[in-house]
C-alpha cells in the first residue's frame, strides 16, 4: 500500500492504536517554554509523578523575556515569576533548560533545529501552536495545550485521532526569489485555502518551489500551517536538510547511517492519493501584505484594500468580518496598499527571525536610513543568530540606519512583554498572526516578509519589493 | 445541562481575544476568567453566569495553542460553547480539562439560535433543544477520541 510521508512518519510512532485512527502516540521530542507548562508540572507534583523521558525533554523562555537589557533585573513581576517558576521546574524534574543568560536561548522553534534537537521522521510537539515549524525537516511536529504537556511529561506519548493528508504543491519558479520570499508563500496559501482550510488535516508541501527554497524558507511555511488550520504542515527531507542538520550538537553519533535511513524512508510514495489537495503556481506570487485580522485577510502589494463586498463575494458573514476588520485596521476600502504609512517597523518572531531573514532584509537597509516617521526593530530568533549577524556586520547595518538592535525572544510578535505596540500604531510585522490586540491592544498589524518590512521602514509605508536593486 | 445563550454572531473568533496575551502570565484560573473574551467583549465577564453556553460561527479558537482560553471561559461559567466548527488545538483543550463541552452545529441552528435563549443540550442523544422556540436541533456527534475524553472526565481519568 502506498503511503504519504506523514502516514509513514505517524505508523512508526503508533503505540497503541484502537482503531478509527485513534492512536496512542510516542514523542521523541518534547520543547518546554515559560507560558504553557507552569500547570503541567504543577500536575505532575499533585499526582507525585516524574517526567518519563528528561533526555528527550528541552526548555527554553522566550514568551516573556525582555529584549533590551538583560543584565537588569525584570521590571514585570509576573514575567519574572513565570521565568523562575521554569528554572525551578527543570531543576526539579531534571530538565535541560536553556535559561535566560544560556549563549544558546532563544525562541523555541529557532533553537529546536538550531542546536539539533530537531530531527527528521520524529514526533515533536510543544505547548505551542507554532510547533509546526519543525515539520521542514520531515517531522511530524504539532502544538499543544497545557493538559497533553502534563500527559506527555509523564508518559512520553499522546493520544491523537489520525489527521487527514493535504497536499499543497507550489509549482515552478518565483520569478524574483530576493523580492518574492518563503512568507509570500505561505500567505497566498492561506489566502485561498482560507484560515480553516486545513482543519483536521496535516498539509505536505510539495513541487519545484519547495526544493529549492533553503531550510529557513521551508521553517516560514512550515511555521504559518497553524495559520491555514492544520497543526502540522511537513516537507520532505532532502540533502538541505541533512547538509543543515549535520554536526549540530544534539544530533546522533551515527548520523551517516540516519540520513542513508532517512533518505530510503521518508518521502511520500509515487500515486499515492491524498485526501485533499491544492496548487499554487510560484510564478503567479506577488509580495503579499495583510490588511485585515486574520491571516487570509491578504492582497498583493499591488492591489488595494479591498471593499467588504468586494471580498465577501457573496457571503453576508465574511462581509461583516471584512467591514469590522477594516474598522480595527483603521484602513478605507479602495486605499493603495503603497499608500498606507506605518508607525512601527518588527522584524522577529518564530516566523521570520533565522539569519537569512535578517540578510535578505540588511540587503534592502544597507546605506539607507530608517524613515523619521517609523520606529524600527530587529529581533534575532536566538543568541546563536544575534552572534552570527553581528560577525557578518548586520547590527552595524541595521543600527546606523537606525533600527533598534534587540536581544532574543519572541518580543513583539504577541504582547507578553515589553515590546507592544500602542492602540492605534500599525505596524509592518514579520511575525504570523494580525488578530485584533495581538500585538498589544488596539495595535494594528500588516503581516508581511522581512524584505518588505525593511523596506517599509526606510520609505515610511509600503512599497513593491520587486522594484528594488536587490541583487 | 440548561442554560442561556451568549450569541457572537462572527467567525475565527481567535485565542487571542478569547484570552489576550497579556493575561497568560497569570496563574490563577479565577483571575483568568475576569480577562475571557476581553479582546472583542469588555463586558463579557460582567454579564455571563454559571451554566451558561456560547454560540457563534466557524473555526471558533482559532490560532495559539494556549489552554488558558478553555479554561478562562469555563472559570467564568462557561458549560459549552456551540459553534458551526472549531479550530483544533482549541478543541482537544477544551475536552482535556473536562473545562467545557466543544459542541458542532449546523449553519441553520446557529442561525435559529438568538441571544439570550435557553437551551437544554442532551449529548447523550446528540439534541439541543431549544426552550424559548420550542424547537429541536441536531449536534454533531462527537469524533470519538473527544467522545471518550469526555466521558471520561477528561485526559487523566481516560483509559483506552
Amino acid at each position: 500500500m502506498t503511503k504519504t510521508l506523514f502516514e509513514k512518519i505517524w505508523d512508526s510512532h503508533v503505540v497503541l492504536d484502537e482503531g478509527n485512527g485513534r492512536s496512542l502516540l510516542y514523542v521523541d521530542r518534547h520543547l518546554v517554554h515559560e507560558v504553557t507548562s507552569p500547570q503541567a508540572f504543577d500536575g505532575l507534583r499533585i499526582a507525585k509523578r516524574k517526567v518519563r523521558r528528561t533526555d528527550l525533554t528541552f526548555a527554553t523562555m522566550d514568551h516573556n523575556v525582555p529584549t533590551n537589557n538583560r543584565s537588569l533585573p525584570l521590571v514585570d513581576q509576573t514575567s519574572a515569576m513565570q521565568i523562575k517558576t521554569l528554572e525551578r521546574n527543570c531543576k526539579d524534574f531534571g530538565i535541560e533548560l536553556f535559561d535566560i543568560d544560556s549563549p544558546d536561548q532563544g525562541i523555541v522553534h529557532v533553537i529546536g533545529p538550531e542546536l539539533g534537537i530537531t530531527l527528521p521522521g520524529t514526533t515533536i510537539v510543544c505547548g505551542d501552536s507554532h510547533t509546526s515549524t519543525h515539520g521542514a525537516f520531515g517531522a511530524l511536529a504539532f502544538g499543544i495545550g497545557t493538559s497533553d504537556v502534563e500527559h506527555v511529561l509523564a508518559t512520553q506519548c499522546i493520544w491523537l485521532e489520525k489527521p487527514k493528508t493535504f497536499e499543497i504543491r507550489v509549482e515552478g519558479k518565483r520569478k524574483n526569489p530576493h523580492a518574492v520570499t518563503a512568507k509570500d508563500i505561505i500567505l497566498s496559501i492561506i489566502r485561498k485555502i482560507g484560515t480553516a482550510g486545513g482543519t483536521g488535516a496535516a498539509f505536505e508541501y510539495r513541487g519545484e518551489a519547495i526544493s529549492e527554497l533553503s531550510m529557513e524558507q521551508r521553517m516560514t511555511i512550515c511555521n504559518m500551517s497553524i495559520e491555514g488550520g492544520a497543526r502540522a504542515g511537513l516537507v520532505a527531507p532532502d540533502k538541505k536538510t541533512f547538509d543543515y542538520l549535520r554536526g549540530r550538537r544534539y544530533v546522533p553519533k551515527n548520523y551517516d547511517a540516519l540520513v542513508e535511513y532517512w533518505q530510503e524512508n521518508l518521502k511520500t510514495d509515487s500515486n499515492v492519493q491524498f485526501d485533499k489537495s491544492f496548487t499554487l503556481h510560484a510564478d503567479t506570487i506577488a509580495p503579499q501584505v495583510s490588511w485585515g485580522t486574520n491571516p487570509a485577510m491578504t492582497v498583493d502589494v499591488t492591489g488595494k484594500v479591498p471593499f467588504p463586498e468586494e471580498y465577501a463575494q457573496g457571503s453576508i458573514e465574511e462581509e461583516k468580518a471584512a467591514s469590522k476588520a477594516l474598522q480595527y485596521m483603521g484602513l478605507k476600502p479602495g486605499t493603495s496598499i503603497t499608500d498606507i504609512d506605518l508607525d512601527r517597523v518588527f522584524i522577529g518572531s518564530c516566523t521570520n527571525s533565522r539569519l537569512e531573514d535578517l540578510t535578505e532584509a540588511a540587503r534592502v537597509v544597507k546605506g539607507k536610513k530608517v524613515s523619521s516617521k517609523v520606529r524600527a526593530m530587529i529581533v534575532p530568533g536566538s543568541q546563536h543568530v544575534k552572534r552570527q549577524a553581528e560577525e557578518l556586520g548586520l547590527d552595524r547595518v541595521f543600527k546606523d540606519a537606525g533600527f533598534e538592535w534587540r536581544e532574543s525572544g519572541c518580543s513583539m510578535c504577541l504582547g507578553m512583554n515589553p515590546d507592544i505596540l500602542s492602540a492605534g500604531e500599525r505596524c509592518a510585522s514579520t511575525s504570523n498572526r494580525n488578530f485584533e490586540g495581538r500585538q498589544g491592544s488596539g495595535g494594528r498589524t500588516h503581516l508581511v516578509s522581512p524584505v518588505m518590512a525593511a523596506a517599509a521602514a526606510i520609505r515610511g509605508h509600503f512599497v513593491d519589493v520587486r522594484d528594488l536593486d536587490l541583487n | 445541562m440548561k442554560g442561556s445563550v451568549i450569541k457572537y454572531e462572527r467567525d475565527n473568533i481567535d485565542t487571542d481575544v478569547i484570552l489576550p496575551g497579556p493575561y497568560l502570565k497569570i496563574h490563577d484560573y479565577a483571575e483568568l476568567a475576569t480577562h475571557a473574551m476581553e479582546g472583542i467583549d469588555k463586558d463579557f465577564h460582567k454579564k455571563v453566569k454559571p451554566g451558561d453556553f456560547i454560540v457563534t460561527g466557524r473555526n471558533f479558537g482559532c490560532g495559539s495553542s494556549r489552554e488558558h482560553a478553555p479554561i478562562a471561559l469555563s472559570y467564568s461559567g462557561v458549560k459549552a460553547v456551540l459553534a458551526i466548527s472549531f479550530a483544533r488545538i482549541f478543541y482537544r483543550n477544551a475536552v482535556d480539562g473536562a473545562f467545557l463541552l466543544p459542541i458542532e452545529i449546523e449553519e441553520n441552528t446557529y442561525k435559529d439560535i438568538s441571544e439570550g435563549d435557553q437551551l437544554e443540550i442532551d449529548t447523550s442523544k446528540n439534541e439541543i433543544r431549544n426552550i424559548t422556540k420550542s424547537k429541536t436541533y441536531n449536534m454533531r456527534p462527537f469524533p470519538e477520541l473527544i467522545g471518550k475524553i469526555i466521558a471520561a472526565g477528561g485526559l487523566f481519568n481516560y483509559k483506552p
